[in-house]
């Protein structure tokens, strides 16, 4: 065997990059059998250039390729459009609840949320301003900021911080990270190095270490800060570290002993991130350490309220036309809570699924309101035939004696593309009602319930999945809107009808005002339904007592005001069971609709051990066997490492090597009856071996000679 | 447990008589190297200790002598190979020899004092787990009467004060001790019966008790060299060739994927088992033919992050000098902190995106938590676009929550079942893995190698080394037995030659003429560990060899014909 395939064999390109640590990357020059490829795809991008457009194709031709670039182009664009315009709302709902204030609100009412911001950032910022050494008895400033899992919230508070320090010139803010500390002099020298490039860049760094009278002073003297401080005149120093935890409690109290010291030259505050409490950051310094610093804890709230003011704005904004479904849905919520993610990788995950739905649904083009030319091509009628909600729409139509127009639909290209845009946007229609519809339980229940709160996108869930209209959440709150009082009614009336625009809700309202207005000195009126208009008697007959409820006697604002709470319950009851209907009945809900759970799951939780265990105990789920026969055991037909690691799975916690190889061994000398040779086997042998210890499943085992510990267990 | 076993074997001659035993019974006295306690009386005080030793208080130190006479004969069953499975299995003892022992056992066991020293071993954990009491009782059960006949004569005959209770509980009791090594023998097989759900495979696998695999060592297996394992894995074929192709063309259709997903921001992770290596060879590629335009060529940065002492700082300068071409400053600073500052810099005037391809991101030299750290930092930076492999089963831990909010990583499962063959240097690791370590060189083509590149003087004093090494071992070692076959290495360790003398020797033979020129010449083989040194007892210093006689003499024979 020459040199070249005996390389090929082993998957070593000629050149010799796979030895280089870091390289700039050069195309080969076209050898032999690479020639094939190159021109191949030539065409496809010859055939890009013909059409001048400015940027490449993002997306590939679906329908097996035959979509036309039209269609192509147009799915990218309407994604584009959708995601920024989300992106938009998702910045809008994350700059106001980033630090959430628990008041009820309701989404459409922008004024009634104050601008957040000012929550702990304000408090922060005054903290920052107001304490100086003076008047912390001569201590640093220190700013204890909790943060619980919500990491990303203290980098994007530490910004804004910093922006606004600046924009005053009051100072600055550097951020520190347990990464930048591996010592004192190279924490030292970074923090310098981290406020110079804050305010002057890079260049301004070196210049300012060159450009100085006197003799040259190291990188990590605090005279250099100093000096930038007088420069500056900075009022503020305000020295971040993002994850106090994680410092060296050594370096740590070395570190502020030494801000101490400096403390009447350069006007240090310290802000520690802590992510498990304060009382056990505090444990783990000297108290000579803590004696140091005087300071204000501030509490920044978890990440799950921003992840649900997201979704909610994602979900019920009244001009969206993609909805994430029910598992989705669930995913996200999923992997927010098992994996603490911020808001920004929720939002990312929704972005994903976005991208996901217009990269490979060819029918998602239908969303970009496409003219029906670029719809004539065979292969997408057929497309939106196949889909099951197709059937399930023509089995109606046929039920229901619309013959004809389903052969139409069936047969007429034609029709079916004109016809399927409006029923798209009936359709969306309906999904954009049953939201409101949310939103108009979440606001009830935001009256009704006392104790637990459910959220909107539990809410969402069980609308996604069509079962809120008969859930026990929305019955128990029906029953429990009729016995709510005038004050509380009103209160409600007048958030309902943000959401529901009928005029029978403004009717309602109305005629509620003018009772009121007839018993202004009465106090609150209360319905028939509630527990104090309703008299239990108690009588004695026959030495048993009878409970027998009975209405009591109700005045007569008060029987008008039932009257108002019995239109008011009717009129939400027939509003919800119009709207909540179950979105996976709808025709086209496939296009409007990313209901997939797949692709999201795996992109963002995956599992390697499983995939790698799977791979080598059953190779051919992966290697697609072109023979039909489906191998269960082992046979030397397999991956030497699937083997290999097949027999190690039927060994005890120590594992002989002198076995191991005779079994190893045994495998190809079975199946090979002309017999093979045992070196080879013995080279592959080893390869296999040296690919399991550096999977990490073996070691060596100092017990006996020459066997391995078994480390890993699959499965666990 | 094994001890126990030769003590089943052995007993019987006394109260049995030979015709009882079972070949395997007789291979296994015939096997065992320790002195039959047959000699011991029935039934009495002196024989009452043993037990106790033996048995399963010390399992561990025991049997790992003692197991060996047993094992060997376990050891046969490796070469069945049609039955590559059931390989580790210990062999399934004829069910005639589980029968005949307890009966016999039985009768040595009836005595008060027995029986009180044996509530001591009762809590036995390892023989409940193995299920041993279930199946001694279920000996016992099918014994029955066997045993009746056997054991009552002779025990009333010996303790007769007893014999009102030794039939109830003695009988049980010996039965389960002797029946004990049978069955739990059975059940140690390392692969459980069924399909045991993971955890109780972890259990059934970890049980304490003694190790049970066999002696046997790679010492008459010859070792692969470097050389010959090349040499051999070229002439395999695979058989899965077409699949693997299959596979990786189905990868290559995520290109246009994973592209799209680079422009919406986000970062790429693949994993799965197989070297990605030339995936990403062929992304980069891909990137390359889809770039904007003619005009520019798209920044791909390849990094290995296998490669031996690859530092995260050499990786950001040469994206540094990727971006910024001529430009890059002459010095770029020593922290990888300020190189990442300049990139990040020269990022913010820079319109094109970079891409950085990062080969095995959890390779050792990556694999810091800091070197992780900076690598997120990386990823982070805006226009920076990271495409990483991962080859581990646990990669992920590698990077906590703000690592994963920094790394922005999108996981595509890319199993490609290529061999690792330029990430692993693979006898290496084997040698490793194996604790032979000493043939670090290469033995002696390794060595021959080196030699080839060092001057004519250096090649001379190697070979005076080596000659005289072999003389020492001829004149030294003759009278030794054939242990050294097998101990080559280390008797070429061992042999040394005084350092005084080899220069005495070199300055003879015009070698070396200084004291100065003949340690640099020794230098050299130490730094490739050609030679060994070490102090006496005396304090003088022995040179020596890491190579075994054989290779010695090969390696001097190449010396004195080339």
């Amino acid at each position: 065997m020459d040199a070249d395939g005996l390389n090929d064999a082993l998957g070593l390109s000629n050149d010799k990059s796979q030895n280089l640590g870091a390289y700039i990357y050069q195309p080969p020059k076209h050898r032999k059998s690479a020639g094939e490829r190159p021109s191949k795809r030539r065409k496809v991008s010859s055939t890009a250039d013909k059409d001048e457009r400015p940027d490449r194709q993002h997306f590939v031709p679906l329908l097996n390729g035959d979509e036309n670039a039209k269609s192509v182009q147009l799915r990218y664009d309407a994604y584009q459009e959708l995601w920024s315009k989300q992106e938009h709302k998702i910045q809008v709902s994350q700059a106001n609840s980033w630090v959430v204030i628990v008041i009820n609100y309701s989404p459409g009412l922008k004024n009634i949320l104050e601008d957040v911001d000012a929550g702990v950032l304000t408090d922060v910022l005054s903290f920052v301003r107001d304490t100086s050494p003076q008047t912390c008895d001569g201590c640093i400033p220190t700013a204890l900021v909790t943060v619980g899992s919500n990491v990303s919230s203290l980098s994007r508070l530490l910004s804004r911080l910093n922006g606004q320090l600046i924009s005053a010139g009051e100072g600055s803010v550097v951020v520190l990270e347990s990464g930048d500390a591996p010592n004192l002099k190279t924490t030292l020298k970074n923090i310098i190095r981290a406020t110079v490039t804050n305010t002057d860049g890079n260049d301004g760094y070196q210049r300012f270490l060159t450009d100085r009278a006197g003799p040259r002073l190291l990188g990590y003297d605090l005279d250099l800060l100093h000096d930038y401080v007088q420069r500056k005149g900075t009022k503020k120093l305000v020295l971040a570290l993002r994850d106090s935890e994680a410092f060296d409690p050594g370096l740590l109290t070395d570190l502020l002993s030494l801000f101490k010291s400096w403390l009447d030259r350069i006007p240090f505050t310290v802000l520690l991130g802590i992510s498990t409490s304060v009382e056990l950051f505090e444990g783990r310094l000297p108290r000579s350490c803590v004696a140091l610093l005087q300071g204000k804890h501030f509490e920044v709230q978890e990440a799950g309220n921003c992840v649900d003011r997201i979704y909610e704005t994602l979900q019920t904004d009244p001009d969206t036309n993609l909805w994430l479904g029910r598992n989705v849905t669930s995913t996200l919520f999923e992997n927010t809570s098992d994996y603490f993610q911020s808001p920004e990788a929720f939002s990312r995950m929704v972005k994903y699924a976005y991208m996901s739905h217009f990269f490979a649904n060819p029918l998602a083009v239908l969303l970009a309101n496409p003219d029906s030319t670029v719809l004539a091509q065979n292969k997408f009628c057929e497309a939106i035939r196949n889909l099951p909600s197709f059937r399930m729409f023509c089995e109606d139509l046929v039920e229901e004696g619309s013959i004809n127009q389903v052969r139409d639909m069936l047969e007429v290209d034609e029709y079916l593309i004109q016809e399927a845009p409006k029923y798209l946007d009936a359709n969306q229609q309906r999904m954009q009602n049953m939201f409101q519809a949310v939103r108009v339980v979440h606001t009830c229940l935001q009256y009704t319930q006392s104790s637990k709160k459910t959220n909107v996108s539990d809410l969402s869930i069980r609308a996604l999945s069509g079962e809120l209209s008969e859930s026990t959440i929305v019955e128990e709150m029906v029953a429990t809107t009729k016995t709510l009082d005038s004050d509380k009614l009103d209160g409600l009336l007048l958030r309902l009808r943000e959401i529901i625009m009928g005029p029978e809700a403004g009717a309602i309202q109305e005629d509620l005002r003018t009772l009121l207005g007839t018993c202004v000195n009465s106090g609150p009126l209360r319905s028939g339904y509630n527990i104090n208009s309703t008299v239990t008697k108690t009588t004695v007959v026959q030495q048993r007592i009878l409970l027998s409820k009975g209405q009591a006697d109700l005045s007569e604002p008060a029987v008008e005001y039932t009257n108002i709470v019995d239109r008011l319950v009717a009129l939400l009851q027939v509003h919800l069971t119009e709207t909540l209907i179950n979105p996976q009945d709808l025709f086209l809900h496939e296009i409007f609709l990313f209901d997939l759970r797949n692709p999201l799951k795996e992109t963002f939780a995956p599992r390697p051990r499983f995939a790698i265990e799977r791979a080598l105990s059953t190779p051919f789920d992966y290697l697609l066997s072109s023979s039909d026969v489906t191998m269960t055991k082992v046979s030397a037909k397999q991956p030497a490492t699937a083997i290999l690691y097949q027999l190690y799975l039927d060994s005890g916690a120590l594992v002989n090597v002198h076995d191991l190889w005779q079994a190893f061994y045994g495998v190809f000398e079975t199946e090979e009856a002309g017999g093979c040779d045992d070196r080879v086997v013995m080279s592959l042998f080893y390869g296999a071996l040296s690919e399991l210890k550096a999977f990490g499943v073996i070691k060596n085992s100092r017990k006996k000679t020459d066997h391995l510990a078994k480390s890993a267990w699959m499965g666990l | 447990m094994k001890r126990k076993l030769s003590d089943a074997g052995d007993q019987p001659p006394v109260s049995t008589p030979k015709r009882r035993r079972t070949a395997l019974e007789q291979s296994n006295g015939a096997l065992n190297s320790h002195a039959p306690n047959g000699a011991l009386p029935n039934g009495d005080a002196s024989y009452e200790l043993p037990p106790p030793g033996q048995g399963q208080s010390t399992p561990k130190k025991a049997n790992g002598v003692s197991a060996t006479p047993l094992q060997q004969s376990g050891l046969k069953t490796p070469t069945h190979k049609s039955k590559a499975r059931g390989l580790f299995a210990t062999p399934t003892k004829p069910k005639s020899a589980t029968a005949a022992t307890p009966s016999r056992v039985k009768n040595a066991d009836r005595s008060a004092r027995k029986k009180s020293a044996r509530v001591l071993f009762e809590q036995d954990e390892d023989a409940a787990w193995d299920g041993s009491e279930r199946l001694a009782e279920e000996i016992l059960h099918g014994d029955e009467p066997d045993t009746e006949k056997a054991g009552q004569p002779l025990a009333e005959s010996i303790e007769p004060e007893d014999a009102e209770e030794a039939p109830e509980k003695g009988a049980k009791q010996p039965k389960r001790r002797a029946g004990r090594p049978k069955g739990a023998r059975n059940k140690r097989s390392p692969t459980p019966e069924g399909e045991l759900p993971a955890h109780e495979r972890y259990f059934f696998q970890n049980r304490a008790g003694p190790v049970k695999t066999s002696n046997a060592t790679l010492n008459k297996v010859p070792l692969l060299t470097h050389e010959e394992y090349f040499e051999k894995l070229g002439q395999y074929e695979d058989p899965c060739k077409e699949e693997k192709e299959y596979l990786q063309s189905l990868h290559h259709r995520s290109f246009p994927q994973w592209a799209f997903e680079f422009d919406e921001g986000f970062n790429i992770c693949l994993f799965g088992y197989g070297s990605k290596r030339k995936l990403m060879d062929e992304f980069a590629e891909w990137i390359y033919n889809h770039r904007l335009s003619v005009t520019t060529t798209p920044i791909i940065v390849m990094v290995n992050g296998y490669t031996p002492g690859i530092s995260i700082r050499s990786i950001f300068a040469t994206i540094v000098t990727a971006v910024m071409g001529d430009d890059a400053p002459s010095k770029l600073g020593a922290q990888p902190t300020e190189v990442l500052e300049l990139l990040q810099s020269a990022l913010k005037s820079h319109e094109e995106p970079v891409t950085v391809l990062i080969n095995s991101i959890d390779a050792p030299p990556l694999r810091r938590a800091a070197n992780q750290a900076l690598l997120a930092r990386l990823a982070a930076t805006p226009r920076i676009r990271l495409l990483v492999t991962a080859d581990t089963p646990n990669f992920p831990v590698m990077w906590d929550i703000s690592l994963r909010d920094q790394l922005n990583f999108v996981f595509h499962d890319c199993t490609t079942f290529l061999p690792f063959s330029a990430e692993a240097d693979v006898v290496e690791e084997v040698n490793t893995l194996l604790g032979r370590k000493g043939r670090r060189v290469g033995g002696k083509d390794g060595v021959g190698f080196v030699l080839k590149s060092l001057p004519e003087n250096a090649r001379n004093l190697y070979r005076l080394l080596l000659t005289e090494l072999i003389t020492l071992l001829d004149d030294g070692h003759q009278s030794d037995d054939e242990g050294e076959a097998e101990g080559g290495g280390k008797a070429g360790d061992e042999t040394g030659i005084e350092f005084r003398l080899l220069y005495q020797k070199a300055t003879e033979e015009f070698v070396a003429s200084s004291e100065m020129m003949f340690r640099t010449l020794l230098k050299e083989f130490h730094d490739h560990q050609m030679i060994t040194s070490r102090m006496d007892a005396s304090g003088m210093e022995i040179l020596g060899v890491p190579l075994s006689r054989d290779e010695m003499e090969g390696v001097l024979e190449d010396l004195v014909l080339g």
